[in-house]
């Protein structure tokens, strides 16, 4: 399959000498919805500020669809939607003349454009604020509008940092419904930085966790969690005996036995045996089973969301 | 082929002021005005007349400079200061333009509300006095090379500076003085011999006399100098404006 970002040993150390891009690599195909993992300060904004052209790299390339984001940035800059992660809407115009003028700057028509936009806004539950001016609009309202941006030009890749920070749940559920339609049904490459593991576990085909500036872990939210991530099993059970279980990782708090298991799908009937031959009786089972978030924390030493 | 993107910038620039005529178009006619009334008509009269020009009429090429100067600046800095300040600078730096055309849109948006600015009040003082201008296409060379230069230095001063205040500043202590030593008011030889020198350094002063020549007839120098050094100014502060664009200088990380 063709790549749409291919990121080769790419560094950046920033004028007051600190290295946010410790060399990294990234591959995405064509069609992928790609998520990129990472505590702040980890190098996801510097990673984006320089597909898009807001950072000027140090060293390594980076190319897009085959061209070079620095060489052919007139290339690869209309085939980029960016919606960056601060709210930063145009204030002397209503919302539908910066989302005209937003086509504009990336070729199309003003009367293309503005066909366009109306077709967006209406998509985005938008269609009765196009003559609004931004801070006219409710916290939700600017993030959709933000988004809209970045879908203005029809562009083959959209990348969207932190795309749902500070939506509430309805919308983000919304949110996400038409980045999925546009990933399959449109077959648009999507880059993805976010808080939200759930949301990089909803949404994306692969995901790379990125700290300190480096890529430390990439694939499928499943493979990573297969990799890396732990479930636990907790089972109450009426005596204990230490000793039956000493295959496993286990820890006993009273009569509750936690189990750390990388595969509970396979343990869970083994243990439930091992448990009944010794006429030990279960009164309650219940799993909690591996998240990306863990495979993060595993990986990283840090709590996505506190950071 | 028609680059849609360039034209799009350049049209959201003169849009912005349009849009906000009341605050970039009337500011400039209405102090212009009274500065014809008060310097022209109500002092004017014991000042008697400059190179046999009567002084209301030779001042009207420097109100209008002035004024194009004033507003040309304010135009791309105000713009800039105001894209950085609420971040929305980042449309236009992952749109598929170049420094140049970056910088060149701000700049022509400060060219239209300098000429705009500048035709205004040249209409305004015809109402008002009875003069006629003496050659139109080279007064608009001048209002369009005037804006240019201002344009460009607003584009530089706006991606420098850090605050509202700084771009203030530059206004207050750089342009005001420039340009009230260029010879708004008078003619240099009503100035002592080293004031004289040190006017002529003025680049505004070129410029000015420029637009003088062109509206009533008479200059203090010869015309072509004026032509040559307001189009090197244009050139120099233009690449500079284009090169931090294209750098991303203090703009970029």
């Amino acid at each position: 399959m063709d790549s749409m970002i291919q990121i080769n040993n790419l560094k950046k150390t920033y004028s007051n000498g600190f290295n946010a891009l410790k060399g990294i690599n990234i591959n995405i195909e064509k069609g992928k919805f790609f998520g990129l993992l990472g505590p702040n300060g980890a190098g996801k904004t510097t990673t984006i500020g320089i597909l898009t052209g807001l950072v000027n790299l140090t060293s390594g390339n980076v190319l897009i669809d085959g061209y070079d984001v620095i060489k052919d940035y007139k290339i690869t800059r209309r085939m980029i939607g960016l919606s960056p992660q601060e709210i930063n809407l145009d204030v002397f115009f209503t919302i539908k003349e910066l989302l005209t003028f937003q086509g504009g700057y990336f070729g199309l028509s003003l009367s293309e454009s503005k066909k366009r936009v109306e077709k967006l806004l209406y998509d985005l539950g938008l269609e009765d604020k196009v003559n609004a001016k931004a801070r006219e609009l409710s916290g939700g309202m600017k993030r959709r509008v933000q988004i809209a941006k970045a879908l203005v030009h029809d562009p083959e890749l959209i990348i969207l940092d932190e795309p749902t920070a500070g939506v509430d749940i309805e919308l983000r559920h919304l949110l996400w419904n038409s980045l999925k339609e546009m990933n399959i049904k449109q077959n648009k490459t999507l880059l993805l930085t976010t808080h939200y593991i759930e949301e990089a576990e909803a949404l994306c085909d692969e995901v790379a966790i990125i700290d300190d500036g480096k890529i430390i872990a990439q694939g499928s939210p499943k493979e990573l969690i297969k990799a890396d991530g732990e479930s636990y099993i907790n089972i109450t059970v009426n005596k204990i005996n230490e000793n039956i279980l000493s295959d496993y990782n286990i820890d006993i708090n009273e009569n509750i036995i936690k189990i750390t298991s990388k595969n509970p799908e396979k343990d869970i009937p083994n243990i439930i045996n091992i448990l009944s031959e010794s006429n030990i009786a279960v009164r309650n089972l219940n799993v909690k089973t591996a998240s990306l978030e863990d495979v993060f924390l595993k990986l990283t030493g840090k709590n996505i969301i506190d950071d | 082929m028609i680059n849609t993107p360039f034209l799009t910038l350049i049209y959201r620039e003169v849009l912005r002021f349009i849009v906000l005529y009341k605050q970039t178009i009337m500011p400039g006619i209405i102090s212009s005005g009274l500065y014809l009334v008060i310097f022209g008509h109500a002092l004017g009269s014991r000042i008697g007349s400059i190179n046999n020009i009567d002084y209301i009429h030779f001042i009207i090429p420097g109100l209008t400079m002035m004024a194009v100067i004033n507003q040309s600046y304010a135009n791309s800095s105000s713009s800039i200061m105001q894209a950085k300040y609420l971040k929305f600078i980042e449309d236009y730096l992952v749109a598929p333009v170049s420094g140049f055309e970056l910088s060149m849109s701000f700049i022509i948006g400060a060219i239209f509300r300098g000429v705009i600015n500048g035709i205004l009040i040249i209409l305004t003082c015809w109402m008002l006095t009875d003069f006629n201008v003496h050659n139109y296409s080279l007064s608009l060379f001048f209002l369009i090379i005037t804006s240019c230069v201002f344009g460009a230095i607003g584009v530089i001063i706006g991606i420098i500076s850090k605050s509202w205040d700084q771009v203030g500043v530059f206004g207050t202590f750089v342009f005001m003085p420039l340009s009230m030593l260029g010879g708004v008011f008078w003619s240099v030889d009503m100035l002592p011999k080293g004031w004289q020198f040190i006017t002529i350094l003025n680049p505004l002063y070129w410029m000015i006399n420029g637009l003088r020549y062109s509206m009533i007839g008479i200059s203090e120098i010869p015309i072509m100098f004026s032509i040559i050094i307001s189009i090197i100014f244009a050139i120099i502060f233009t690449i500079i404006a284009s090169v931090m664009f294209s750098r991303g200088y203090r703009i970029k990380s």
